[in-house]
């Protein structure tokens, strides 16, 4: 069994674990293009090497964030999605929404 | 025929029907908030037992000023996550994350009651309702962490995992939490899993406790 370290739970089998996705930087909702809104939601780059990715522990329903090698499968370190989240993110309200 | 059956309750355990019925022959019945539990099911011995808690009444509050609403209301808070604290009236804090906790009553008390006195913070804490979408199984006796070793990943030996540790794991392919704990005297294991799969972790447990002659046993093995 492949093992994963949680950096809550400590090293738990793969199999308690659900792959959440690329971590990406989000643009501005409000000021971005359609283009590269629909890329932020929908597209992945998918590249061979370290990819940095949200993983979900599920037992504990706990996401983290981990370095990950996608074509040696290594899991390079795993840590708090603190470490790069470290704010609430308040989305701006719209001129148009306000006013309703 | 017992008067007292689960069935007269609107209020029921996720596994009642595992002793309701022809399983009932031997049970006699405690109330336990708005429900009933089996107190004895005819069976004492030092064989590992299976209890069911699932209506002891718990709570759970989730949030950055949880920790301190815990504190305010005089729970002792742990000091790091996947750790319990024992209160002297037998109750159990769980620490489940940074912001996470669960209070669980002891099975002759309602740690709910204790709790609605006190305002939740106005921001960063919010309640979990951790009683209708968990079920709670105790197991007791010796051979606990061999028993669970057959259906769970993680090293639940005393040296690894002393009374005041909590795992957050897999148990027979369910997701559940485990904690080393004491209710009333007796050292147990307690497994909180979602209810929808109470009826077959019941059945799991109970067939890996098979080799080491394991028992369903009622409350009077926690209670005096």
């Amino acid at each position: 069994m492949k093992i994963m370290n949680c950096p809550l739970n400590g090293p738990r089998n793969i199999s308690e674990f659900v792959h959440g996705g690329e971590v990406s930087q989000m643009p501005d909702p409000n000021s971005c293009s359609d283009m590269e809104w629909a890329d932020y939601v929908f597209y992945s780059d998918n590249a061979i090497g370290i990819v940095t990715e949200w993983w979900l522990h599920a037992p504990s329903g706990y996401w983290f964030i981990a370095e990950r090698h996608t074509a040696s499968d290594e899991i390079i370190r795993t840590f708090d999605a603190s470490e790069i989240f470290n704010q609430r993110y308040e989305f701006p309200i719209k001129a148009e929404e306000a006013v309703v | 025929m017992h008067t007292i059956q689960p069935e007269s309750y609107s209020q029921r355990s996720f596994i009642y029907r595992q002793f309701s019925g022809e399983k009932s022959v031997d049970n006699t019945f405690m109330q336990v908030a708005g429900g009933v539990l089996a107190l004895s099911t005819g069976k004492d011995s030092d064989a590992p037992g299976l209890i069911d808690l699932s209506l002891v009444p718990r709570a759970g509050f989730r949030g950055v000023n949880a920790e301190q609403y815990v504190n305010s209301m005089g729970f002792p808070v742990p000091a790091s996550p996947n750790q319990a604290a024992m209160t002297s009236q037998g109750e159990c804090v769980l620490r489940l994350s940074q912001k996470e906790f669960w209070l669980l009553s002891h099975p002759q008390q309602n740690v709910c009651d204790r709790v609605e006195g006190y305002a939740l913070p106005e921001n960063g804490c919010y309640p979990l309702y951790c009683q209708d979408s968990h079920t709670w199984f105790a197991m007791t006796g010796k051979h606990c962490p061999d028993i669970l070793a057959k259906v769970c990943g993680v090293d639940l030996r005393a040296a690894c995992f002393p009374p005041g540790a909590i795992a957050q794991t897999s148990v027979a392919r369910v997701n559940a939490i485990i904690i080393h704990h004491v209710i009333g005297s007796e050292q147990v294991f307690s497994i909180m899993s979602d209810s929808a799969s109470a009826t077959y972790l019941w059945g799991a447990l109970l067939d890996a406790m098979a080799e080491y002659e394991g028992q369903v046993y009622g409350l009077n093995k926690l209670i005096e």
